[in-house]
């Protein structure tokens, strides 16, 4: 039976560029996909864009196919990245330039576009849609048009299956769902199509998409098997062997440190994906609830049975408006007494926010060390703590009101109870809130390009 | 066989995330028999009163036998959502151990069985490496 390998070789902006290498070194894979963009980066890439018509891209692109091409063109690895960001046509010329200076002459790269729908929102409401917020219930962005700064649609594998038609060896996309950039190349493999009988085979490969895309997050990162995870500190990322009936094994590279097991997929089945049975993806809706488990070898999980719908109508979209900014300042108490000095010192700040009439929307003060993690749930320790940081964090609408949360925390040095030491200096942040909606998926013009180095 | 109470974690591991303002805890029983226990004895209900302050909004969970798993969905439950929320864990990545904090009745046998389980699973692993 025909059967590909697709390898996931980043899960974050930011993520080690070693496991991707030694991926494409000795993983024996035909494919590996590359995700960059977490819910709020394209507002962040878009406002680059906006300075500087030259940015918006994730820059580590780069360094990252300096380090890859000569390793996995040779070898025929195709690469799929969504570094694309806010800017993928920007980031298609720097990596030509990239595979010309390695005299890589007839590589192609592809690049997809059109998941930026800013330009085309009140084209779009204009015909009646609703950009409805799927948190809030609220019926449309009336409140927060004049803030917003990206509107990106998480569009699914179409163009990335095209482009793989065309023949691109790298394949450069913006927002594109973190699973398209899996499926795409299975589809593509497999010649299946966004149609009868082929659902059940896209809901598995919307089902390994998702089991690998976050990277170490399946072969023991953030995982109940830390303890048991071999060299975790050069933990390997995963590979999906995928065959054409739609069954696959889940391992990672060969002789990689971490750990693939029953649990480590477990952990991912189950990981923010809302209702396991209706897992909502761009290509199809696919069943978690119907799957099979199985250890067939060390660091080889089989999964089995896996399910799907077709794809839904509307497509995902994430809209970012700009919302204030957050201000925040620390400071720590050493034993004795540390939780009441923390305590004191939570009333001396509520006592001289009043004074000073300060302004925020919201303000929290979580005690480092006791309940910054677990807020309500945490119990109160019964003894006297080695040291308590006291976290002071409000939301305002302007910089300045920021600024005054953030002084407090370094006033409290002086003004503070006994041993009072002060940490790290933060800058108040602008704040960019997200507003998730849908859209029908016919007003997203997506396409493609392939370009040839010369 | 006499019922104790028992922390959640003694029956299952946990593993959560988000999705904007929800919180999404996984719940991994250690085995079948946990597995039995987990799904009657977490609910909703319960669910929300042990993160109360905490989960403003509904509480759902959803069963995942095939994997001896529940999903559990706290709506409203991280201050807005990673980009605005006022929470140092902005994606709720500590909330699976909060719920693994909950007391629940369980029989002593099952119980026992159950740290029996995650010792096997722990000594497999280890040998294997």
């Amino acid at each position: 039976m025909k059967k590909i390998r697709v390898g996931s070789g980043s899960a974050f902006w930011g993520d080690m560029l070693d496991p991707a290498v030694e991926m494409a070194k000795d993983g024996n894979v035909n494919y590996i996909g590359f995700d960059h963009l977490a819910e709020l980066t394209l507002a962040l890439l878009t406002r680059m864009k906006m300075k500087d018509p030259n940015k918006g891209y994730i820059q580590d692109i780069i360094p990252w196919m300096k380090a890859l091409l000569p390793i996995a063109y040779p070898k025929g690895i195709k690469i799929i990245t969504n570094a694309g960001g806010a800017n993928p046509e920007k980031a298609c010329d720097e990596v030509v330039k990239i595979a010309k200076d390695f005299e890589m002459g007839g590589m192609k790269i592809g690049m997809v576009t059109g998941d930026d729908i800013l330009p085309q929102l009140e084209e779009i409401r204009a015909k009646g849609w609703k950009f409805k917020n799927l948190d809030t219930g609220e019926e449309d962005i009336d409140r927060i048009k004049d803030r917003i700064v990206a509107a990106n649609a998480y569009i699914g594998a179409d163009q990335i299956i095209e482009t793989l038609q065309a023949k691109a060896d790298v394949v450069i996309t913006g927002r594109v769902s973190d699973n398209a950039l899996y499926v795409g190349p299975i589809m593509h493999e497999f010649g299946w199509k966004f149609e009868d009988p082929y659902w059940n085979r896209i809901g598995a490969a919307v089902t390994v998409g998702h089991i690998i895309e976050c990277a170490a997050c399946v072969t023991g990162g953030m995982s109940n098997m830390w303890k048991v995870s071999k060299d975790p500190w050069r933990i390997g990322f995963p590979i999906a062997e995928v065959y054409e009936n739609g069954d696959a094994i889940i391992t990672k590279t060969p002789n990689s440190g971490g750990i693939v097991n029953q649990w480590t997929v477990k952990e991912h089945l189950v990981y923010e994906v809302h209702d396991p049975g209706n897992y909502l993806m761009p290509d199809g809706i696919a069943d978690f609830t119907k799957l099979n488990l199985k250890e067939i070898g060390t660091n080889e999980v089989k999964v089995t049975e896996m399910k799907g719908k077709p794809r839904p109508e509307n497509l995902k979209v994430c809209i970012g408006y700009r919302d204030g900014f957050i201000g925040e300042g620390h400071i720590f108490f050493p034993w004795p007494d540390a939780l009441a000095k923390a305590q004191w010192a939570e009333k001396w700040v509520r006592e001289r926010f009043k004074l000073l009439g300060a302004k925020y929307e919201e303000l929290r003060i979580d005690f480092i060390g006791v309940n910054v993690l677990h807020g309500e749930v945490a119990p109160l320790p019964d003894y006297d703590l080695n040291e308590v940081g006291l976290r002071i964090v409000a939301k305002t609408q302007t910089r300045e009101e920021a600024d005054v949360v953030r002084r407090a925390a370094t006033h409290l040095w002086t003004a503070g109870p006994i041993g009072a030491s002060f940490g790290v200096p933060f800058e108040p942040r602008p704040v960019v809130s997200l507003w998730p909606t849908l859209v029908p998926r016919d007003e997203v013009k997506t396409k493609y390009l392939v370009k040839e180095v010369k | 066989m006499a019922k104790i109470m028992a922390q959640l974690k003694e029956l299952a591991f946990a593993r959560s995330g988000d999705k904007g303002d929800l919180s999404n805890i996984g719940l991994m029983a250690k085995n079948r028999e946990c597995y039995e226990v987990i799904r009657k004895e977490v609910t909703p209900e319960r669910v929300k009163s042990h993160f109360k302050g905490i989960a403003k909004g509904d509480v759902k969970i959803y069963e995942m036998s095939n994997i001896d798993s529940l999903e559990v969905l706290l709506y409203q439950a991280l201050g807005g959502g990673a980009t605005r929320t006022l929470r140092l864990d902005q994606t709720g990545k500590s909330m699976g151990q909060a719920l693994l904090r909950m007391e629940i009745e369980v029989d002593e046998n099952i119980l026992k069985k159950a740290k029996a389980a995650e010792e096997a699973i722990y000594q497999k692993y280890r040998s294997a490496r």
